[in-house]
């Protein structure tokens, strides 16, 4: 099955892991992965909190590119598919303003009918893919080792446009986990937020919040942290050593993974194949536990 | 100068159905970790005609985009939606915001992307880009040129 890859700025200008670690995992599931040529910024943010029309243009947009494509469109990150989720949702209530974003992308010779098919990294994986598929392609699984599910924000939430998973009780992460031979349970601050658009107007404030979030998992004796949002993987991996000071606990280690790079190595892939050598936070444990190449 | 349109005239919040029950600032993560946050008073303002008030201060620049809020209400309200436009109308009326945005704003207009792909640093200190990934030239619009003028247009336009 072919989709049209949405990286996203995020993704695309730092996340390198998880592209690449996205790269190299889907085809050996039998997903082909096609570039979007002339792609842009989804717009969410900063023009969701600037200008509606800009935001609305910015995602239609890149909808109408997957619209020529003639492929279901695969954002990677939670934000960016929200983002497109929303703006569907929107122009469908809104004919007048479909008309009025047409009327703007008309300059680029683009045209968004609204008859995308948007899919979450989720339902790739855990609806699409499925169980069978994914223990069939795996040669090293992770045994041994206890995982906490960070879904993010913007895949459970709104559930009136539409979430890849339930919105106070999320389940495919902790599922896709498993199927790896890991375990995965349930707590109490999973649905919780990791702070990161706060970045922007108060960054102690973001520290703080996913302060909580990395003291919790922790205190519950799980491995690691791990999710598909960049997001998400930005404050809590990139940022952990920000957030040691913040909290004032040098010791507030947890080890952070993007899911497709435990699935990579379960595959028995490579770590500079899945960009692990980018992931700053103290995850050389867990990869001398997991072995294998 | 043009009359920029009133802040009411582009307002549209279910703010009078909030009976302040409260389930917003008991699942957002801002209202407990600053201070002066919650978006129950944030409704509570709107409901109140005063989000002239709101759109001075700095508070509405303080939500975090977690949607428990839009999720939970049981008015359906969206406190998240109402910080949303009260951002979009501060702007508008340019009034004082988190410098972060324009320069988001700029780089996206003139580039694509809200900023150019950066070199990253491994654990052992080793600086990576794109390429030494192995990673395909990040996209960008074809014809830069008509993408930039539509959003230049779009945000010169009298609308929020
Ligand atoms: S969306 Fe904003 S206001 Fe609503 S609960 Fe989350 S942080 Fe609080
Ligand atoms: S959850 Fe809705 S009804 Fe309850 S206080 Fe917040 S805005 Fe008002």
């Amino acid at each position: 099955m072919k989709y049209a890859l949405y990286l996203g700025c995020t993704v695309q200008t730092e996340q390198y892991g998880y592209e690449a670690s996205v790269r190299v995992t889907m085809p050996r599931l039998g997903v082909e992965l096609v570039d979007m040529a002339g792609a842009s910024c989804c717009g969410f943010p900063p023009f969701s909190s600037v200008n509606e029309l800009a935001w609305l243009y910015s995602s239609a947009r890149n909808m109408a590119i997957a619209e020529g494509m003639g492929l279901p469109l695969f954002a990677l990150c939670n934000g960016c598919h929200l983002s497109f989720a929303e703006t569907k949702h929107m122009l469908e209530q809104n004919p007048e303003m479909k008309a009025k974003v047409n009327g703007k992308l008309a300059k680029e010779g683009l045209r968004y009918e609204g008859n995308v098919r948007l899919v979450h990294i989720f339902e790739l994986l855990h609806d699409i893919t499925g169980k069978d598929k994914i223990t069939t392609a795996l040669s090293n699984p992770l045994k041994g080792l206890r995982f906490a599910a960070q879904p993010g924000c913007h895949a459970i939430r709104p559930s009136r446009v539409g979430r890849p998973d339930d919105a106070e009780n999320p389940k495919k992460l902790d599922d896709l986990i498993t199927w790896l031979g890991a375990e995965s349970a349930d707590y109490p601050e999973k649905i919780d937020c990791c702070g990161s658009s706060l970045a922007v107007a108060a960054g102690k404030a973001t520290l703080d919040i996913a302060g909580e979030k990395l003291k919790a998992v922790k205190r519950r004796g799980f491995d690691g942290l791990v999710t598909t949002c960049p997001f998400c993987f930005k404050v809590y991996d990139n940022k952990q050593r920000a957030i040691q000071v913040t909290v004032g606990d040098r010791e507030l280690e947890v080890p952070v993974f993007y899911y497709t790079q435990l699935l990579g190595l379960a595959m028995g892939l490579k770590q500079e194949e899945l960009g692990i050598d980018l992931n700053q936070s103290p995850v050389d444990a867990v990869l001398a536990k997991i072995g294998g190449a | 100068m043009t009359q920029k349109k009133s802040p009411k005239a582009v307002f549209q919040a279910n703010a009078e159905a909030c009976d302040q029950c409260g389930k917003c600032p008991s699942s957002c993560p801002v209202t407990i970790h600053v201070e002066g946050f919650n978006p129950r008073q944030i409704i509570a303002k709107v409901a109140l005609g005063r989000e002239a008030d709101l759109m001075k201060s700095q508070v509405i620049w303080t939500c975090t985009s977690c949607l428990k809020c839009k999720e939970r209400c049981p008015e359906e309200i969206s406190p998240y939606d109402v910080i949303q436009a009260l951002r979009r109308i501060a702007i508008y009326l340019e009034l004082p915001h988190p410098e972060g945005y324009d320069a988001s704003v700029k780089a996206v207009v003139e580039t694509g992307v809200v900023q150019q792909p950066q070199l990253v640093r491994t654990r052992s200190k080793e600086r990576k880009d794109r390429k030494s990934m192995g990673l395909p030239p990040a996209e960008k619009p074809r014809d830069m040129a008509a993408y930039t003028e539509t959003l230049r247009e779009i945000l010169g336009e009298e609308t929020v």
